[in-house]
């Protein structure tokens, strides 16, 4: 019938100029916009993060910004993307040129994928070099190349143990008296014997478990200059302990695979196993998943393989970069600045994000002691204990094969060291192989 | 109801969809049960199926419905649109690609049909990045129209519609043409009311594909108020914690209008109601 | 505009909007990934570099991930073609009652939101005595597995998982095929003296031959694409051992995550190719490209 194809037809036309219509608002470029502007006039900024929280800091942050920069406010527009795929889109972004935002969160462990080639950032050496000495600058290694520093990371991502305290009473064992990885095999056999419960849990399907012990041992994955040291002897002196605690049943591979799988957190929540080694983020998961552990749980030190080797090391971590596609770089890197490399910003970050932030002379402001929920549960003195460890935060290698290499790691090597129980040295000699 | 409509064959029949309806049904039930209860109870002793009726509440709605939830309401409105527009407009352009392949023989036609399943078989990840840059040419980055316009001449609804076709007799074609339709009447006076069946499938398949699309849509849209659902719940899962409240409600009221266009269209193919001259 | 309704004309102008998407929005990428796949990919320094890309992929991983996937291609057809097609026969029948409710219970799983599916499914089947599955094994006398952590258990969930999926969306094709076959054959055959099976076996199967095609070509193609279901299962593109790598898992893994485009473009060659040709046989198998209809 010719009149249902003219509707049809219709339709079409119809929808097409509705579509176009919702498609015209925004699109604001700030072509015009130069970075000295009017005073009073905001200037555009885009944010692209994958944590909503990270949204909610940068946005408080702005706030405060225009609040004491009246003559040159922003106005941000930040989004929160799914995780995998706010670095899928960012990175398709800046590989044809256009759309990339101002302002983006890149996870330490995609780092390596953006630089490679020419990195597309703006470098921030002007803002982080005149504070040096109060940066935990292995933070900012991480996300540099060829001296430039590209990334400004939220956190420190101090690596700690966490000992649910109810169990080690239960079996007789006081949690200072673990210094070195054969006190802590001692003081699991003594767990196991005494509750029945494990000692603690490993990771088999992905790097938290493993990669802290590595690079407080004195090696890591990759050397200075980004090649593969996945199979040296550091290496394999810890698969092989880790190995060993699993033949023991001192340790049992996580339930779930990893520490933030479902099961894990429903497990341990039920007083599963006697303690877990992650990073300082990871008090978040206590308070979110496990909330009948509250008041149980204390913070320690991890163990050393011999006393000398540091305690502790900088794990995870996500950074800001200023991509070279924005049209306002100074004053994005001043925002930045304020933000994450100030003392006052750092102190929000913990305040906010519950994050140990990379300003050291952040740690002993008494403003980091104010109760919140995180003091609700673990008690207070977090920072004075993270203190104490401020010498002792072993940097790593994050190089251009990071991501191949945690990939083998968390699909390979862990699996079949610690699940399927295969020889160390052939897992490790494998995997090290298998990286191009 | 008398005894004789409850022949053993039925209730053979019963039995077995009883079953299988429960396992369908088994993880929605789970999801459903924990919107009602707080987030935290979810995971506290892994997978928590049993009712503990005094943690009942109606809480994690009336959140997403408060000032709380209102990303959540724009997400859904976003998806909402797409996929209306998606469907109507992809109904309309497939039926008619399909139904030209199957009725006519003309120059080109096997190889049309040869792209089609060509273009079907591309999957996405393979062709977003210059795809993204096309749409940067066509200044549709960022637009709704970014994200419908490439794939709203689908091929898989091409394909269905061309087989379904097929199926059907050629005859009313010369029918029509004899009562003086032209091409296109024939098409809509005719096939279309044949192949409503069709196009009952096509729409709740379609419809359904739209609104749980998530790679493209991602990477064409920028900003957050233009975020469809998919994304949006995608994005309260993160390393640092998931965003349980808006996530679980959130996902169960993803569901109803999807529903809504399925229990609509099922009808069209359901045994008795066929239409017009397929029953002689 | 008389000329626009001449018969010659109207199957251009009915497959006209096919070949004006074609043109605009997928010969410049495909073309354009083509070229891709002969070059290393970087920001600024992207260029040449021949068969590389092609040369190096087949590695370890390659083929894991293709056999995986053609697995998965297999098992789907085998489960999610009779399985549905009898089901959507059953609700059809004039036996049936409530066909409609079971008809959308059957359903829901297909629109369950896929982050939501992947909590509940790792829980199910999760590693610990308690959780569901295991407790069932318990009750037959089996002792507990990792049911994500072996190649057989894995791919057994997955299958699982997929026909939970899309077991409701393939019922979907097969009803709306059924109702093109018209009462009166059945009826005729009735008179004839044929039974229940009979009926099915010679009147219903041959004349949804054309919508299985449909759905068979559909699988294959599905099964060879399949990603999200693995990333589901395993909270990423990280199965243990890769018992869970796709191809497009493989694709994803070089492309996106390592920051590789020329390798994952040629991937992307080569995967569309092998469906292209295994499809391709299908069709011919079952007629499809004959000039006679």
């Amino acid at each position: 019938m010719k009149k249902a194809l003219h509707y049809s037809l219709a339709l079409a036309l119809v929808s097409s100029i509705v579509l176009a219509g919702c498609s015209s608002n925004n699109n604001d470029n700030d072509a015009s916009a130069s970075s000295k502007v009017a005073a009073g006039t905001p200037t555009s900024l885009e944010f692209w993060t994958f944590n909503e929280l990270h949204q909610k800091f940068f946005e408080s942050m702005t706030e405060k910004w225009n609040a004491a920069y009246p003559e040159t406010p922003i106005k941000l527009t930040a989004t929160t993307f799914p995780y995998d795929d706010s670095h899928n889109k960012l990175l398709v972004a800046l590989q044809s040129g256009k759309g990339a935002p101002d302002l983006a969160d890149i996870e330490i462990s995609k780092i390596g994928n953006y630089l490679k080639g020419d990195p597309q950032f703006v470098p921030l050496n002007d803002i982080v070099e005149p504070v040096k000495e109060k940066l935990v600058m292995s933070r900012l290694d991480n996300y540099a190349k060829d001296g430039k520093y590209y990334g400004i990371d939220y956190h420190v991502g101090a690596q700690v143990i966490y000992y649910n305290k109810e169990i080690l009473d239960a079996a007789g064992v006081n949690a200072d008296s673990i210094v070195t990885w054969d006190d802590f095999e001692a003081a699991g056999k003594l767990v196991l014997e005494k509750t029945g419960k494990p000692m603690t849990t490993v990771e088999t399907t992905d790097q938290w478990t493993y990669w802290p012990m590595v690079v407080q041992h004195g090696s890591d994955f990759l050397d200075k200059d980004g090649n593969v040291t996945l199979n040296d002897q550091g290496n394999l002196d810890v698969l092989t302990y880790l190995q060993k605690l699993v033949k023991e049943n001192v340790a049992i591979p996580a339930p779930g695979g990893f520490h933030h799988a479902e099961e894990y957190y429903g497990f341990m929540n039920g007083g599963g196993s006697a303690s877990i080694w992650m990073p300082m983020w990871y008090m978040g998961r206590f308070t979110d998943y496990m909330p009948d552990l509250k008041g149980k749980i204390i913070i320690k030190p991890m163990p050393v393989f011999k006393q000398g080797e540091m305690r502790s090391s900088g794990m995870g971590g996500t950074g800001t970069v200023i991509t070279n596609q924005t049209k306002h770089a100074d004053l994005a890197k001043k925002f930045l600045e304020f933000a994450k490399v100030s003392k006052e910003g750092n102190i929000e970050i913990w305040k906010q994000l519950g994050f140990d932030p990379i300003r050291t002379d952040a740690w002993t402001d008494p403003a980091m002691n104010d109760a919140n929920k995180y003091t609700d549960y673990f008690g207070t003195g977090i920072f004075t204990f993270l203190d104490s460890l401020k010498s002792e935060i072993a940097p790593t290698n994050i190089k251009e094969k990071t991501p191949a290499v945690s990939d083998v790691i968390k699909t390979k090597a862990m699996f079949q060291a610690l699940n399927d129980l295969k020889d160390p040295k052939a897992v490790l000699d494998d995997a090290a192989g298998s990286i191009k | 109801m008398s005894v004789r409509k409850f022949n053993p064959q039925t209730l053979l029949l019963l039995v077995l969809f009883v079953i299988l309806g429960a396992i369908a049904l088994f993880p929605f039930y789970c999801l459903a049960l924990a919107s009602l209860k707080p987030s935290k109870e979810l995971l506290r002793f892994g997978l928590n199926i049993k009712l503990q009726t005094d943690l009942l509440s109606w809480h994690n709605y009336s959140f997403i419905f408060s000032k709380g939830g209102a990303k959540y309401i724009t997400w859904y409105k976003n998806s909402l649109v797409i996929t209306a527009v998606y469907t109507v407009l992809c109904m309309l352009f497939s039926s008619m690609v399909g139904y030209g392949l199957a009725m006519y023989r003309f120059f080109g036609r096997n190889l049309i049909f040869f792209f089609v399943l060509l273009v079907m078989m591309v999957p996405i990840e393979i062709i977003m990045l210059p795809l993204y840059k096309q749409m940067i040419a066509l200044n549709l980055i960022d637009t709704f129209s970014g994200v419908i316009l490439p794939f709203v001449v689908a091929p898989l609804p091409i394909f269905f519609f061309r087989q379904y076709a097929a199926g059907l007799p050629k005859d009313f074609l010369d029918a029509g043409r004899i009562d003086g339709c032209s091409e296109y009447g024939i098409f809509f006076k005719i096939f279309v009311p044949l192949m409503t069946p069709a196009f009952g499938a096509m729409i709740i398949v379609q419809a359904l594909a739209s609104w749980n699309s998530f790679v493209w849509p991602l990477i064409v849209l920028n900003s957050g108020e233009k975020l469809t659902l998919p994304i949006g719940l995608s994005s309260l899962v993160t390393p640092y914690g998931n965003n349980y409240d808006i996530l679980i409600a959130g996902s169960v009221l993803a569901i109803v209008p999807i529903m809504l266009v399925f229990v609509f269209f099922q009808r069209y193919f359901v045994s008795g109601l066929t239409v017009g001259g397929v029953k002689g | 505009m008389k000329w626009m309704y001449s018969q010659r004309l109207a199957p251009y102008l009915f497959v006209l909007p096919f070949v004006l998407s074609l043109t605009i929005f997928f010969v410049y990428p495909v073309l354009s990934t083509f070229i891709m796949s002969f070059q290393e990919v970087l920001p600024g320094q992207t260029h040449f570099i021949g068969w590389a890309n092609y040369k190096n992929l087949w590695d370890e991983s390659f083929y894991t991930a293709l056999w995986n996937s053609s697995k998965y291609t297999f098992w789907t057809i085998v489960v999610l073609i009779p399985l549905p097609l009898a089901l959507a026969v059953f609700l059809n029948s004039k036996r049936m009652k409530w066909s409609g409710f079971f008809r959308s219970a059957l359903f829901v799983p297909a629109l369950t939101s896929v982050v939501v599916a992947g909590i509940v499914f790792r829980l199910v089947f999760g590693s610990l005595d308690a959780s569901v599955m295991n407790s069932i094994r318990h009750l037959f006398g089996f002792e507990t597995i990792n049911w994500l952590a072996g190649s057989t258990t894995g791919m057994l969930v997955l299958i699982i998982l997929a026909t939970w999926r899309y077991a409701g969306i393939n019922i979907v094709y097969f009803m709306s095929a059924l109702q093109s076959i018209p009462d009166e054959l059945y009826e005729s055959a009735s008179i004839d003296g044929a039974n229940t099976w009979q009926k099915f076996w010679r009147i219903t199967l041959p004349l949804l031959k054309p919508i299985s095609i449909y759905v068979i070509t559909i699988s294959i193609y599905g099964g060879y694409a399949m990603f999200t279901e693995s990333f589901i299962l395993w909270s990423g593109n990280r199965s243990p051992n890769d018992i869970g790598l796709t191809m497009i898992g493989l694709l994803y893994r070089h492309g996106i995550e390592k920051n590789e485009l020329g390798l994952g473009s040629a991937i992307g060659v080569v995967l569309l190719t092998i469906t292209m040709v295994i499809n391709v046989i299908q069709l011919r198998l079952f007629g499809l490209f004959k000039k006679e209809d």
